[in-house]
């Protein structure tokens, strides 16, 4: 009996904590539920809301059941436009404070928006967020410096130079001091063919350098706002043209105003490689009116006539295949040697859209010989691309 | 005598090429490097984008002088974040651009271009730039009903002076009106394809 006692007990022991258990997890996890929804609804308010980081379009949604009534707010979540155009005394002092920028009408039941309400107050900053963002912020650093190294050729060469020179000097300098101080060898030959090969090296490094005279292949000058291409075509993924956006029409393809920058920074505040201090500068031009004065990195000189539309919009070059890997460039480098020989090779081998350009009508002759099988192909030099007035005038 | 004077003669031609050469070697990425005799080279006038003395606020580009009109712009009268005249542009703008596939093509273009990087390829309003987390704001679909209600008019409106939030920019200045006009067309048949 009393054994009967103890099992009936234990097991209504085990029954109300499987219940309590059960009940708890429901609620718990209903909450949960409660406040991922939440959260997802929020996500349409963050569109012009914030909870604690200042006004964003509308006002900060910190502290706002504090502010007006729940009933008030829930009737002015679910249709504000309606609550101004009814004369609410409180809704149209908000619409003309936030430059009458109404509010569009949202379908949460009364529920979800006091559950959205209870997100908002309960609200605090997810640390993990910014750990991640850190250790982000990490890799990108280490990137970057990967990206240093692997555009280090320019200082490699220096350096090489530097040490060819100081070698084949010394080369000379000794074979000279041995040729009439020392005298240690004996066969004058060795001396002047030391001294024949280190004026040989010197030589061909002037020569090379003065091939590269006037051009400024690997030109990768500090820029005034620290810009990477790198985030912004290539992790962005934004089309160049959207920034330069003239260089379908013009003979320049554009830097982007301030104004364009804030199409995205009116929001995005804070970069991951160098938080904050970099995109202040925007906000900064923009309130001084005082514009960014970017370098120039391609440059050809004014002998030359250049046209951007000319080879995007009729050529459909891709950018990258003058600039480089622009979207890899955390700075702008200049890759090619935009030299004539570097020009004409290219209009020599690139073939023109003749058949389906109806710019091209007029070429009779050639059209003639590409419908004979005279020519199987037309590319710029046959259309005169490579004529000397082409671009020297 | 004769050795001596021969020998540093030798030394200092040997030195002179030296310097040549080192001289040359000065690959700073900050310079821009040398020219040889450089005629034609440097620009004369004023090239775009450059600092000028001639103006107040020393900018070569210059805006067009106040109340001209440039030949083939038209003005866009409406207010920029204005509810009343973008409602207003709707009424009163008509969309000129006939819809054939040469502009479909055009729209396209554009459009995958300055605006599917937030309002997404198929205009859902899931664009890389949302989706990555990048962009905190979630764009406007394209494709529902708010958006496609709206009269062409509108629709311009918002693409020339950005939204009345905020949250989207102007673009009057990317996108030549014609285009603005080829995007919208192009918008329209997002919602077939859908």
């Amino acid at each position: 009996m009393i054994f009967r006692c103890v099992n009936l007990r234990a097991g209504a022991k085990l029954f109300l904590s499987v219940t309590f258990t059960f009940l708890f997890l429901t609620i718990f996890i209903g909450k949960d539920l409660r406040a991922q929804e939440a959260k997802d609804m929020f996500g349409v308010c963050a569109a012009c809301h914030t909870i604690g980081k200042g006004k964003l379009v509308g006002p900060d949604l910190k502290g706002v059941s504090a502010r007006h009534e729940e009933a008030w707010l829930i009737k002015f979540i679910q249709n504000s436009q309606a609550m101004v155009l009814s004369g609410d005394e409180t809704a149209v002092k908000l619409f003309n404070e936030n430059n009458k920028i109404p509010m569009p009408p949202n379908d949460f039941t009364d529920e979800q928006v006091r559950s959205l309400l209870s997100y908002i107050e309960n609200y605090v900053e997810e640390p993990a967020g910014e750990e991640t963002a850190g250790s982000f912020a990490d890799s990108k650093v280490a990137e970057h410096k990967k990206l240093e190294t692997s555009h280090a050729p320019t200082k490699d060469r220096s350096r090489n130079y530097f040490s060819l020179i100081l070698i084949s000097i010394c080369a000379i300098l000794l074979s000279l001091s041995d040729l009439f101080i020392l005298k240690m060898i004996r066969w004058k030959v060795v001396h002047i063919i030391i001294m024949l090969a280190a004026v040989f090296v010197m030589g061909g490094i002037v020569v090379v350098e003065i091939q590269n005279l006037g051009r400024q292949q690997y030109y990768s000058p500090e820029q005034p706002i620290a810009f990477s291409h790198k985030i912004h075509a290539g992790q962005n993924k934004i089309d160049c043209q959207y920034c330069h956006t003239t260089a379908e029409e013009s003979k320049h393809a554009g830097i982007p105003s301030v104004q364009l920058c804030m199409n995205c920074h009116n929001v995005v505040k804070s970069g991951s490689q160098t938080g904050t201090t970099e995109i202040a500068k925007i906000y900064e031009a923009l309130e001084s009116g005082k514009p960014i004065e970017w370098i120039k990195v391609h440059n050809v000189p004014d002998h030359v006539y250049f046209n951007h539309a000319q080879h995007v919009n009729v050529g459909k070059l891709e950018c990258q295949q003058c600039h480089g890997k622009v979207e890899e460039m955390d700075q702008i480098v200049q890759e090619s040697t935009l030299g004539m020989g570097w020009c004409i090779e290219c209009h020599r081998t690139t073939e023109v859209q003749f058949t389906t350009n109806d710019f091209y009508k007029n070429y009779t002759k050639l059209h003639e010989e590409l419908n004979t099988g005279k020519r199987s192909r037309i590319v710029v030099e046959d259309i005169g691309g490579n004529d000397c007035q082409k671009c020297h005038y | 005598m004769e050795t001596r004077k021969r020998y540093s003669l030798i030394l200092l031609g040997a030195l002179a090429i030296g310097m040549l050469g080192l001289s040359s070697c000065n690959h700073d990425p900050n310079h821009p490097g040398w020219a040889y005799m450089p005629d034609m080279y440097y620009s004369e006038p004023s090239n775009a984008y450059s600092e000028n003395v001639v103006f107040r606020d020393s900018m070569s580009n210059q805006l067009p002088v106040q109340g001209t009109i440039p030949r083939g712009y038209m003005p866009f009268p409406y207010k920029q974040k204005s509810y009343d005249d973008q409602i207003l542009a709707g009424v009163e703008l008509e969309n000129p651009i006939i819809n054939n596939d040469k502009n479909l093509e055009r729209g396209k273009k554009q459009y995958e271009i300055y605006c599917s990087n937030c309002h997404g390829l198929s205009g859902d309003g899931k664009g890389y730039l949302f989706t990555s987390g990048l962009f905190p704001a979630k764009p406007t679909s394209l494709i529902g009903d708010v958006v496609q209600n709206k009269p062409d008019g509108e629709i311009f409106h918002i693409i020339t002076v950005g939204s009345l939030s905020g949250l989207m920019g102007a673009h009057g200045s990317q996108i030549q009106p014609d285009d603005r006009w080829k995007i919208i067309n192009y918008l329209r048949t997002l919602l077939a394809k859908k």
